[in-house]
């Protein structure tokens, strides 16, 4: 009875996913991602992969709001930073001292509320109108955070500090099991938002989210209330950038200004546009590769590498080199490129798909669906007798 | 009180509306959000430290006839140089995604930092400090303004009244309005419109330039790499809340700006520290009031 529904399920399986190249190729990346600490002791190594994990689930949230509802946001960081704060204000010992597994869910909530309030305004406006209106946002409250008289709540441009840790470290703990467990909770958390969100995205929301992208005037005609739905994409994805905010405060301890600078609400937008836009996976191969990129080859390895088989050593001006760099293959990718490296990986590995004879895997799938039916129906004989 | 409002609002003031212009003309033009326009404003700026104040000028024999040219030949040239690099860049970057929003955010911010990193390694972190192009001070109401900030006032409104009657009066500036209008139609009446766009491209940055050589050196006076945000930032303010593509918008919005940025540095508590988010608030309350901004229509330049 169980080898039966497991041969079932495992049938189905190779059916659904050894089948088809892209689907095989996202489940290699997700076992290597899943065992990739047993291979990695070096813990500024998983550090790198941590925040990765991070930034993925903010690009994601960005990715869900630009290439699925089509609202452009260059301001993504106030979410980040609102969440970042607000978890902050409420854990540290300062102030509320409340746990952290209290303090992040109300900071998203809050997060998704302000969101609410921020797209009542800024949605009245379109296109390149809405990016520069939700450019400022974060600006203004990164100013207002640094204002002198508010600095016995903020602490101003030092921050808050000394917050609880995400993973607190027991005391049979060494920092590479503390490092380890971080790993966990972070790839846990970026599974389920982009699981999330990719649900929503092809769901009966998601359907309107993309007539919406498509044609406004068409989607009003047809009687979709286009205010409310562009409100719930702002409010979703405001809820999973604070996501990512309050997860980055309470790793690194600190909530800081920085939170809501300019650069954090580029960088989602470039590591989307890396992966591929509105792709849900996109953004996640993209902080992959930006953080490998800019924290360990160009870091790590490209000066040990040239060291020891050149023989030179780097001059100190090569740590401005690195964002250049990373933006220059950006740049380069986007007008060569534009579909992004996932999504292009992905549509050929379709057309490989397409060009595959399909006397070859239709057989297959056809009986495993022939054996599922023959069970129901053998299965549901005497409800149909009586 | 008053009197400090009015004339130091109003010197900046023109100088954010020159700053501003560039920002709405090439929106209006060609529809690229240029993310950029605050490093065009950073790498004239730093073009006029090379040439200018770094010495780079005394090994040419010519402005040793007159030292009061190597200023203003350094002036010209760091306008001039931003301009060719624009139209480069424009040609090579921004062209081929051009017509996509997005990607062409996502381009000029890359670009924005590219210039960055390059300044940093060329010049490194530390502040460069850009001496006033005239010295001296005049009285106006009993408040003492520099002559660099007059001189800076009267250039930039000179400039903007050329604009004016450039964009309005001659044939290049007909063609960029017939452009900004109808592309298609332009086209079928034989207008190079690739062409124009990397012109206003360079006129634009051309613009930013002269705006950051005027703001650094009579305002701010130093340069570092990261000058270029709170330009950016001025500037899509000034241009939104007055219109995106409308070039009256650009020079009321940028007064308004000007005076409200001084009117909270005196009348707020601590208002310097908070000077950053005044264009901001002002732009957020006219769009709650005026979605399209204060004269904005669609893509349009007004005739």
């Amino acid at each position: 009875m169980v080898t039966t529904y497991i041969r079932r399920a495992y049938s189905s399986f190779v059916a659904h996913v050894f089948d088809i190249p892209a689907r095989l190729l996202a489940f290699l990346l997700f076992l290597t991602l899943l065992f990739i600490p047993f291979a990695i002791q070096n813990t500024y190594y998983l550090r790198i992969l941590i925040l990765a994990n991070v930034l993925a689930i903010f690009a994601v949230s960005w990715d869900f709001l630009v290439g699925r509802t089509g609202q452009i946001s260059l301001g993504h960081a106030i979410f980040f930073g609102i969440g970042g704060y607000i978890t902050a204000l409420l854990s540290s010992s300062k102030f509320f001292g409340l746990p952290i597994f209290l303090t992040i869910p109300i900071a998203i909530l809050a997060a998704c509320i302000i969101a609410l309030a921020l797209g009542i305004p800024s949605l009245r406006v379109k296109g390149p109108y809405l990016a520069l209106v939700t450019m400022s946002f974060p600006l203004i409250l990164a100013a207002l955070l640094k204002w002198y008289p508010l600095n016995h709540i903020f602490k101003g441009e030092f921050g808050i500090r000394g917050l609880p840790a995400l993973v607190p470290r027991l005391d049979w703990m060494t920092i590479g099991q503390q490092r380890v467990g971080e790993y966990y909770v972070t790839l846990i958390l970026l599974f389920a938002a982009s699981v999330i969100l990719y649900k929503i995205a092809n769901s009966k929301i998601g359907l309107v989210f993309v007539s919406i992208l498509d044609d406004e005037l068409a989607s009003k005609a047809c009687g979709i209330n286009v205010t409310k739905y562009k409100l719930m994409g702002f409010m979703i994805s405001g809820l999973f950038g604070a996501l990512a905010g309050c997860i980055q405060t309470h790793l690194l301890r600190f909530a800081n200004p920085p939170m809501f600078a300019l650069t954090l609400s580029f960088l989602p937008v470039i590591v989307t546009f890396l992966g591929g836009l509105g792709t849900i996976y996109g953004p996640i191969v993209g902080a992959y590769i930006y953080y490998i990129l800019d924290s360990y080859v160009l870091r790590d390895w490209l000066p040990r590498f040239l060291k020891e088989t050149v023989g030179v050593t780097l001059p100190p001006e090569f740590d401005f080199a690195k964002l250049l760099i990373f933006t220059l293959i950006v740049l380069i990718l986007v007008i060569k490129l534009p579909r992004g490296i996932a999504k292009f990986t992905t549509d050929k590995l379709g057309d490989l798909e397409e060009a595959r004879d399909l006397d070859e895997r239709g057989p297959r799938i056809w009986k495993t669906y022939k054996k599922k039916e023959k069970t129901t129906s053998t299965g549901s004989e005497p409800t149909a007798s009586s | 009180m008053i009197e400090e409002i009015l004339v130091y609002g109003a010197i900046s003031g023109g100088m954010y509306a020159l700053l501003a212009l560039g920002f709405t003309l090439i929106y209006g033009v060609s529809g690229v959000v240029n993310l950029a326009h605050g490093s065009f404003f950073m790498v004239g700026t730093y073009l006029f430290y090379v040439f200018g104040i770094s010495g780079f000028f005394s090994l040419i024999p010519l402005t040793l006839l007159d030292p009061t040219w190597g200023p203003l030949a350094a002036l010209i040239l760091a306008i001039a140089f931003t301009g060719v690099i624009s139209a480069a860049l424009y040609r090579i970057i921004i062209h081929p995604v051009l017509g996509d929003e997005i990607g062409v955010m996502v381009v000029t911010v890359s670009l924005a930092l590219i210039i960055q990193q390059l300044i940093l390694m060329i010049f490194g972190p530390p502040n460069l400090r850009i001496n006033p192009l005239v010295t001296g001070s005049k009285q106006i109401w009993g408040l003492g303004v520099t002559n660099m900030r007059l001189l800076a006032f009267g250039v930039s409104l000179i400039l903007f009244i050329v604009l004016w009657i450039f964009t309005n009066k001659s044939k290049v500036g007909n063609a960029m309005r017939a452009v900004s209008q109808d592309r298609e139609a332009a086209m079928l009446m034989g207008i190079n419109t690739e062409r124009l766009y990397m012109l206003t491209m360079a006129l634009s940055a051309m613009l930013a330039a002269a705006a950051g050589v005027f703001i650094t050196a009579s305002i701010t006076e130093y340069a570092a790499p990261w000058i270029w945000l709170h330009p950016l930032a001025l500037s899509f303010s000034i241009v939104i809340l007055g219109g995106l593509g409308s070039i009256k918008g650009s020079l009321l919005g940028g007064f308004i700006v000007g005076y409200a940025e001084q009117a909270v540095a005196i009348g707020v508590p601590e208002g310097g520290s908070i000077i950053s988010i005044v264009p901001f608030t002002v732009m957020v309350i006219v769009l709650l009031l005026r979605p399209k901004g204060l004269f904005g229509k669609r893509i349009e330049m007004e005739d």
